[in-house]
């Protein structure tokens, strides 16, 4: 297996806290990864920091060997890595099915003559609206969508710009028993096809079903990484969680 | 579902647009244009207001060049400038030289008039754009001051004094009529500009930088990119209908063009007639002009003018909180011939 993301002693500080510090894990090409730990640990800072929309203050971001760290978050997505945001950011007064073409207007500005949405980008978009099971609100506006419906939209909409490695953060939080079922069987068959994935989540039975590797974080800072056994029996891990570390 | 196909669609589709476009009531567009077309070959029916109803005409048809353009990028893009004007004087300006010192033909000056206000919107946009919200606000009308007080004391444009222009080669009874078209011809362009906006993959990262430039960035949309060009390109009608109008005027003062009464006249077209549709501006525009019309004729050009125009337009807003073409939309009341989404 070869790296495809390359997390090398990210930092970022916002005043006098210090929300990353000296971060470092790898994921690899095809897994399912987990990035755990307890609220405030700094999980959705170095996602934050991983696609772009924070500049890091120290430490470097390598995906497929190439360095990220700073550009501009639409470069980063161009170059395949996507991400859901763990307060969903629909774009409300847009219909679900053009909050999912959106990612298809990054091309060129020739855009101004042509239509707003192919044949072939709705098909696709209905098609991951269908597989996440949210197809039938598709004219719908996204802000009158359900809690779990808009984590659905937020989850295929990443999906839309087709990338290579996926942040999803929190995916379950807050979706019911149903969903959250139909959420990790969609997470399993995409990856199936190829899809790399790293996972912040709170709900331990999904990210020990998921994962094969997890990171641990605590106060910023990497305190274990290893398989969901390894995990499971480390008294760090539990520490972090009692807020001993 | 047995089976799920999320790799790219590998079936070869046609990459015809979606059905889901809707043509829009375009026979009944291109009536009305017809009509305006024909107009000024109405003198007969019209009779003695002839002047009157071409000048009102060209105004009308000017203000919707203005309010559509900026829709482009405070409706659409949701970047609410309050120094638009800047490219309408620019436009002014730029052609009143060039006809003025350079005897070039009107033809020629007003296009280059707008292509001007485009080079300035680029370079403009490049700067006042990296802020948002209430800043870029600021940003706008600072412009507009710092643009205000260079023309007035602008020795070589007249400074304040301004400028006087050539006549136009026409009669009193035709001189009218030209320039009624030229208007015409802009507020076309304008509309149809704005139309193309709405309906392309441009306008469609448009309004999503107007909701959430994050998740618009994350999308993978150059949004800063998308934004200049918004902005460049929402000043070419600006700057053109600038050239035609102080044309029509015959000499340019700095006070005709850079007061800041006039951005926020097209600001306020935009939002009663609805904000990022693109016949919102549309019946923003013919309803505050017509208001105006109808106000300074009762009540003369007098303070009491204004207050009346903005009794009325607040009303408008308290029963269109999202402006006449927005909230009917929205309620699912527009009927089809304003339905240009
Ligand atoms: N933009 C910000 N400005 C100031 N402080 C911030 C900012 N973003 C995060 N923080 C702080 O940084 C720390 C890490 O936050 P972060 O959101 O990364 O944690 P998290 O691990 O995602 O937590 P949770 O599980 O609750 O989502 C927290 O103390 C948070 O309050
Ligand atoms: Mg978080």
């Amino acid at each position: 297996m070869t790296t495809l993301l390359d997390v090398a002693g990210l930092s970022k500080g916002f005043g006098g806290l210090q929300a990353v510090n000296d971060c470092s894990f790898t994921v690899e090409r095809g897994a399912i990864a987990g990035l755990i730990g307890p609220n405030g640990a700094g999980k959705t800072t170095a996602f934050n920091m991983i696609s772009g929309v924070l500049r890091p203050d120290a430490g470097a971001v390598l995906v497929d060997g190439v360095d990220i760290t700073g550009m501009m978050p639409h470069k980063v997505a161009r170059r395949g890595v996507g991400r859901t945001f763990q307060i969903t950011r629909e774009l409300g007064d847009l219909t679900v099915l053009e909050n999912m073409v959106v990612p298809t207007a990054r091309g060129r500005l020739s855009g101004l003559f042509g239509a707003r949405m192919l044949r072939d980008e709705e098909e696709r978009a209905m098609e991951l609206l269908d597989f996440v099971g949210i197809s039938r609100l598709a004219d719908e506006k996204a802000r009158n969508l359900s809690f779990g419906q808009r984590k659905l939209l937020e989850f295929a909409s990443a999906l839309m710009a087709d990338p290579t490695l996926l942040l999803l953060d929190e995916p379950a939080g807050g979706v019911n028993p149903a969903l959250l079922e139909r959420m990790m069987e969609r997470i399993r068959t995409l990856n199936e096809q190829g899809l790399t994935f790293l996972i912040v989540e709170h709900n331990m039975d999904v990210v020990m079903n998921l994962c094969r590797s997890i990171v641990v974080m605590a106060h910023g800072e990497v305190v274990l990484t290893g398989s969901p056994a390894v995990v499971q029996n480390d008294d760090r891990v539990l520490d972090a969680y009692l807020g001993k570390v | 579902m047995t089976r799920q196909r999320v790799e790219p669609s590998v079936i070869a589709v046609e990459r015809g647009p979606s059905r889901r476009r809707s043509r829009g009531p375009l026979a009944a567009v291109a009536t009305i244009v017809l009509l305006l077309t024909l107009l000024p070959l109405a003198r007969p029916l019209i009779g003695q207001p002839y002047n009157y109803v071409l000048q009102i005409g060209m105004v009308g048809l000017m203000w919707i060049a203005l309010a559509s353009s900026w829709n482009i990028i405070g409706g659409f893009a949701g970047y609410i400038s309050l120094g638009h004007n800047v490219f309408y004087g620019i436009g002014g300006y730029a052609s009143g030289l060039l006809l003025l010192y350079f005897d070039w033909s009107p033809l020629l000056t007003w296009p280059i008039a707008g292509l001007l206000a485009v080079i300035c919107g680029f370079l403009v946009g490049l700067v006042t754009l990296r802020t948002r919200g209430p800043a870029f606000i600021i940003s706008t009308v600072a412009l507009l001051l710092m643009v205000a007080l260079l023309f007035d004391n602008w020795e070589f444009v007249g400074a304040s004094n301004g400028l006087s222009l050539p006549l136009p080669p026409f009669s009193i009874e035709t001189v009218k009529i030209p320039f009624y078209y030229a208007m015409l011809l802009i507020a076309v362009g304008s509309v149809y500009l704005s139309y193309r906006v709405a309906h392309s993959k441009f306008g469609l990262a448009l309004r999503a930088i107007a909701q959430d430039e994050t998740k618009a960035e994350v999308g993978g949309i150059d949004t800063r990119k998308m934004k200049v060009t918004a902005f460049s390109i929402s000043a070419f009608f600006v700057g053109a209908a600038g050239a035609v109008w102080g044309y029509s005027l015959t000499y340019l003062r700095p006070a005709i063009f850079f007061s800041i009464a006039i951005a926020a006249e097209m600001v306020l077209m935009a939002i009663i007639g609805g904000r990022g549709t693109v016949a919102g501006p549309v019946v923003g525009a013919i309803l505050l002009v017509t208001l105006n019309e109808i106000s300074v004729s009762q009540f003369g050009s007098t303070e009491l003018n204004i207050v009346v125009t903005g009794v009325i337009m607040l009303v408008v807003l308290l029963f269109f909180p999202m402006g006449v073409v927005g909230t009917l939309r929205e309620r699912g009341k527009l009927p089809s011939i304003l339905d240009w989404d």
